[in-house]
């Protein structure tokens, strides 16, 4: 059957090669689409790893005003943690989360080499986020002053790093672990869950001047507004600045989502182009072939076999025009295009594969069962 | 002759309402989106409100410092220093204004609290920007050298801090960080996209916390210079350079040692570029590529879509082609009448498509997706589109009608 099928495909190749040209471009819209949608929503499953609902980050910005720098940073501290309507404070550098800022550097352990994310914190950062730790503690401030700065990393750091070894107390770099934390997700839901290392601020450090602020519940704009009068009457020539976290949330969010949508909405009215061209091509091709269906009713196949054979057909020429396609889409993960995982290209290969096979059995559906009911005589007759 | 082909043509449209619909399906949708990716592609590069001037200006938006062995670069705006320094001396141009680049701050309005986008500029912005004052006057060199705690102000920003619209705001007072200025003019908002002129709210360069004092060469200010036409844009260019290549090399900023300073000084789109893409020529090329092979798909895919459905159909008429053939009809006379119906067509789709866009504009205009979003169709989108036109109706005609021209006349006489 299968052969039989071939050789009528073969037949006619001049004029499905513009058919298979099409399924095999939609295939790659398909792909291209599928991949960013693997790709985001594998790291949307992923817990974020912190709470963030009543945090707020407060960019303090110094200006011109550089004098006792390091008793200012710390007065800004006491005072935020004096309000009543602050549960705790943590200061950390400028990529806090749902920032736009990142940093990157790259750390060894045993010739293992990873790049990894870079977060200065202080001691009550985990607390202020609610991050619970895997292992070992979070860093205090007993632990400055060693020969080596404490860090906490995250899961993804010591699988690199690490593998199966216990990572408390190692020491890479000038660093000496003291706690794991599992993910750490800092742009959102959205962001691959990349490996970080928190480092500890030092007392001489005056120029990452963010607070998290974390509000008790009901907290509103009002003490927004007294907050940002009383500090800026303190510093004199500074900057303040509240964001709360929910907010840069959002816009890390349509960042992401944004071009998603936007593709999609264009992939979708692509996809319904192609499938009434599909159907119109289709439906003049069986109307064109009455005779040769008359004549296989009329020798005993039945009103079944006759659409199924329509339908074999149409998957046949998109088995084609796939394995040529596949030639296309197994290059991204192979060469590593973008830097994404092979799993994501995997997962868009099977989604598009899966998207154009239904397509084209929807469209071959409805003329095959006008085949089927193709009466043997009328269509002999009119031979 | 050309008005028989379009009646048959509008004959053949009207005989399968199914495939019609097909065919115009596809090519509206398609110009649709062609038609408002122009239109986006124009709000963002063309010279609109309140940036007119753009065909004759110059931006100066980053600076790079690179050490000898180009390891290690610092790159971003520069100073206010450095810019009055190189760029508000030049000769050649007609107007330079300095001012900075993002900051954002927030004010609050009792209980309510405002995201601002704040810009500090010089008096010569209002001039180089054309803006519309809907109250009050922008504050000239006089305000700015007495150091005056004045702003001028969106109508966005307006509605949202005063509480009463019917009275004029001018003279009134308004808090940021702690800080009173006197509301001395309201200007009609630029929309976000227009990173050089937007803001909700402007303040003279000598206001507190605009650290133009800072004695650095990089910081928070861009410069755009206004040539007088044109042309002279090359001459300033060569200029600008020219004072840049003075600089004493090497050089020590904080400690970071720098071989190499590098300031760009170019038309709008080259420096908007230069701001979102950073990583050398390798990037662009694969970042352009991604871009034009995406484009290539969804205007393809309609189009194989479209000679598909055609050349489906051709045998349609194979009797009509026939009887024509029979008669003495040359090829390249059939193969033009098939042409023009397929034009004739696609025309039709282009009318819906621009109706489509029209739509599609009005919706994101009016979304609040982009803040005072002024998407037009003006007439470089329109002539695009009619180009697009063409260009899908030629491409989905000839393949269907080079097929039909094979036909023998036998073969088509005898169904």
């Amino acid at each position: 059957m299968i052969r039989h099928l071939f050789r009528l495909i073969w037949n006619k190749k001049k004029a499905h090669a513009l058919l298979m040209v099409e399924i095999w471009a939609s295939f790659l819209v398909l792909f291209g689409l599928g991949s960013m949608i693997v790709f985001n929503v594998s790291n949307y499953v992923e817990p974020l790893g912190f709470s963030y609902e009543r945090v707020w980050a407060v960019d303090f910005n110094n200006n011109q005003d550089t004098t006792a720098m390091q008793d200012k940073v710390n007065t800004i501290l006491q005072r935020l943690k004096a309000y009543p309507e602050v549960e705790s404070v943590s200061r950390m550098s400028s990529n806090y989360p749902f920032s736009t800022n990142t940093m990157n550097n790259g750390v060894d352990y045993k010739k293992r080499h990873v790049m990894s994310h870079f977060y200065t914190t202080d001691a009550d950062f985990a607390q202020t986020l609610d991050m619970p730790l895997v292992a070992g503690r979070w860093y205090g401030k007993g632990d400055l002053g060693g020969k080596y700065k404490p860090v906490v990393i995250n899961r993804k750091t010591q699988e690199a790093l690490f593998l199966d070894e216990n990572p408390l107390g190692k020491v890479f770099g000038d660093f000496r672990v003291v706690g794991v934390i599992d993910n750490f997700k800092a742009k959102g839901e959205f962001m691959t869950n990349a490996p970080a290392v928190f480092e500890m601020i030092e007392a001489k450090n005056t120029w990452d001047k963010i607070y998290l602020v974390k509000t008790k519940p009901g907290t509103d704009a009002m003490f927004e507004a007294k907050l940002v009068k009383e500090m800026s009457t303190m510093l004199v020539g500074w900057n303040v600045e509240v964001n709360p976290l929910v907010d840069s949330r959002k816009n890390q969010h349509n960042l992401t989502l944004v071009p998603v949508i936007i593709f999609l909405i264009i992939c979708f009215f692509l996809l319904i182009n192609v499938a009434l061209g599909l159907f119109g091509v289709l439906n003049l091709s069986i109307a064109k072939r009455r005779s040769e269906i008359g004549l296989r009713r009329a020798i005993g196949a039945t009103a079944r076999q006759v659409s199924w054979q329509f339908v074999a057909e149409i998957w046949v020429l998109a088995t084609f025009s796939l394995l040529f396609g596949l030639l296309f889409a197994v290059q991204f993960p192979i060469m590593h295009v973008f830097d994404l995982a092979s799993g994501v290209y995997i997962g868009a290969i099977a989604l598009a594969v899966a998207i154009i096979y239904g397509l084209v059995t929807l469209c071959a559906l409805f003329p095959s069962r006008q085949a089927a009911t193709i009466h043997p005589a009328v269509a002999l007759h009119e031979e | 002759m050309l008005t028989n082909y379009i009646k048959i043509a509008w004959k053949v449209l009207l005989r399968h309402p199914f495939y019609t619909f097909i065919t115009l399906f596809g090519i509206s949708l398609t110009l649709t989106v062609l038609m408002v990716l122009t239109s986006f592609i124009d709000h963002i590069i063309g010279s609109h409100y309140p940036e007119t001037n753009r065909d004759r200006s110059l931006y100066i938006e980053k600076m790079a410092l690179r050490d000898s062995s180009r390891t290690s670069q610092n790159t971003g705006p520069m100073s206010f220093k450095f810019l009055t320094q190189y760029a508000k001396s030049l000769k050649t141009p007609e107007k330079v204004t300095i001012t900075s680049f993002f900051r954002t701050s927030n004010a609050y309005a009792g209980s309510q609290k405002i995201k601002l986008n704040t810009k500090y500029t010089d008096a010569a912005f209002w001039e180089v920007m054309n803006f519309t004052f809907l109250e009050g006057k922008p504050y000239n060199d006089q305000n700015i050298r007495n150091g005056e705690l004045v702003a001028v102000i969106t109508d966005d920003f307006r509605r949202q801090y005063f509480s009463d619209l019917s009275e004029p705001v001018v003279g009134k007072d308004i808090e940021v960080e702690s800080v009173h200025y006197k509301v001395i003019g309201v200007v009609k908002g630029s929309p976000p996209t227009r990173f050089f002129s937007y803001a909700d709210i402007y303040f003279p360069y000598t206001v507190p916390k605009s650290n133009y004092e800072q004695d650095d060469i990089m910081g928070g200010y861009v410069a755009v210079i206004l040539a007088k036409k044109a042309s002279d844009r090359k001459a300033i260019q060569d200029e600008f350079q020219d004072k840049i290549r003075r600089i004493p090399l090497p050089g020590n900023r904080n400690g970071f040692k720098y071989a190499m300073l590098e300031v760009g000084c170019a038309p709008y789109l080259e420096s908007v570029l230069s701001i979102f893409m950073e990583g050398g020529p390798q990037v662009k090329v694969i970042f352009y590529s991604v871009i034009a092979f995406l484009m290539l798909m969804l205007m393809g895919l309609p189009a194989i879509n479209l000679v598909n459905v055609n050349v489906s159909r051709i045998m349609e008429r194979s009797s009509e082609i026939g009887i024509r053939k029979a008669f003495g009809a040359p090829i390249r006379t059939l193969l033009m009448q098939f042409i023009v119906e397929n034009i004739f067509i696609t025309f039709i789709g282009g009318s819906i498509a621009l109706l489509l866009t029209l739509i599609t504009i009005y919706f994101i205009n009016n979304s609040g997706w982009i803040a005072y979003a002024d998407l037009t169709i003006n007439l470089n989108v329109f002539l695009v589109s009619i180009g697009v036109c063409l260009i899908f109706g030629l491409l989905s005609g000839v393949a269907p009608a080079l097929r039909m021209s094979k036909l023998s006349i036998v073969e088509a006489l005898k169904s």
